[in-house]
């Protein structure tokens, strides 16, 4: 005879079990999808970010710690390495759209990337930020998967970076319109580049929303500040610590 | 259809592992399978469409696989609440430099470019 289990036993299993924290994930990225078609593809409304404040919530309050839902969305994480090998396949489509303009854009390139990491931590290091914070801002412009890498490499948090190059990516997806504006660059291709290069896939989606060159040049330029980022962010990051 | 792709991805990704032991640039792993893969394409100058749905799958939910690493910021919530200012300067000062500055240097390179035709 099968013994009826009450609530209690049947909750520490689930919470046993890795099965839990796989479908919290994916609820709260759900939820945070549906958020996002529903306001149009609104920056704010980013779905990534949505899904971490629910899943954070959801473990405090049911007293789950951290280390206990990452065992079981490890599984997820797991196809963070092989995501990163496909993105190989959107750069060689893009590579194409380098043609003749492989000197400007790769000079931007390499200039937006100094600037990136010279601005970030320059102003939180002069603001007085602590050290493991200020290691977070060097590959906060790169693609997250890739920036991860780049910190784990390094030594630095890759949960810290990945929340900055989040939020870095919303920035520069709500902020990039006025810059460019601003500083009067008109042709589609000059206004996507620099938005990939600043805030990779978040503003390159954007930029795809806007105009469809604008877009292909955004991440055009994540791809290329993915692979030079992952070569120079670590000889930079040793050359200062 | 999907699983050759698959292989192909874990192929390359297996391969950049391996190649990371080796003493070369502490290049990230996933970035060395992403580079091998990258000049396979060129040489065969074609993507066969199961690794072509294979990379749409997973960039499409790209954003999902680091749920699991940012929830980590749990941990790191004092540390934010203390130093929340230069975090905030330090995100939008270099988001806006980062933009303005490439913008100006892709102008100028391109206008470089031009006169010399």
């Amino acid at each position: 005879m099968i013994k009826p289990h009450s609530i209690v036993e049947i909750w520490v299993y689930l919470s046993g079990s890795p099965l839990i924290a796989l479908f919290i994930s994916l609820v709260a990225y759900q939820i945070g999808l549906w958020a996002y078609q529903k306001t149009k593809h609104n920056p704010l409304v980013n779905p990534v970010a949505i899904a971490v404040i629910l899943v954070a919530t959801f473990i405090e309050l049911i007293d789950m710690p951290y280390d206990k839902y990452f065992q079981g969305a490890q599984f997820i994480h797991f196809l963070l390495g092989s995501a990163t090998v496909a993105l190989a396949i959107p750069i060689y489509r893009g590579i194409g759209s380098l043609k003749n303009r492989v000197i400007p854009l790769m000079g931007a390139l390499f200039i937006g990337g100094a600037i990136s990491i010279a601005s970030g931590v320059g102003i939180s290091t002069l603001l007085g930020a602590d050290k493991s914070i200020i290691g977070a801002f060097y590959s906060k412009s790169v693609t997250a998967p890739i920036a991860m890498g780049i910190a784990e490499r390094m030594g630095t948090s890759p949960t810290l970076t990945a929340i900055f190059a989040v939020c870095t990516g919303i920035l520069g997806a709500i902020l990039a319109p006025y810059v460019l504006n601003l500083l009067r660059i008109k042709p589609w291709w000059q206004r996507g580049f620099p938005i990939g290069v600043a805030s990779h896939g978040i503003g390159a989606s954007r930029a795809f929303s806007i105009n469809a060159e604008a877009g292909t040049y955004a991440s055009l330029a994540m791809g290329l500040h993915g692979i030079t980022g992952s070569i120079a962010i670590p000889l930079i990051y040793k050359l200062f610590n | 259809m999907m699983l050759s792709g698959l292989i192909q991805i874990l192929f390359f990704q297996s391969l950049g592992e391996l190649i990371s032991k080796l003493p070369l640039p502490s290049l990230p792993r996933p970035v060395i399978g992403l580079v091998l893969l990258l000049c396979w394409l060129m040489i065969k100058k074609e993507i066969n469409p199961s690794l072509a749905l294979v990379s749409e799958a997973l960039s499409q939910y790209l954003g999902l696989l680091f749920v699991p690493a940012a929830v980590g910021v749990v941990l790191f919530l004092p540390q934010l609440k203390d130093n929340v200012f230069p975090i905030i300067c330090g995100l939008i000062g270099s988001v806006v430099l980062t933009i303005g500055g490439s913008a100006l240097a892709l102008k100028l390179f391109n206008q470089g470019e031009a006169s010399n035709d």
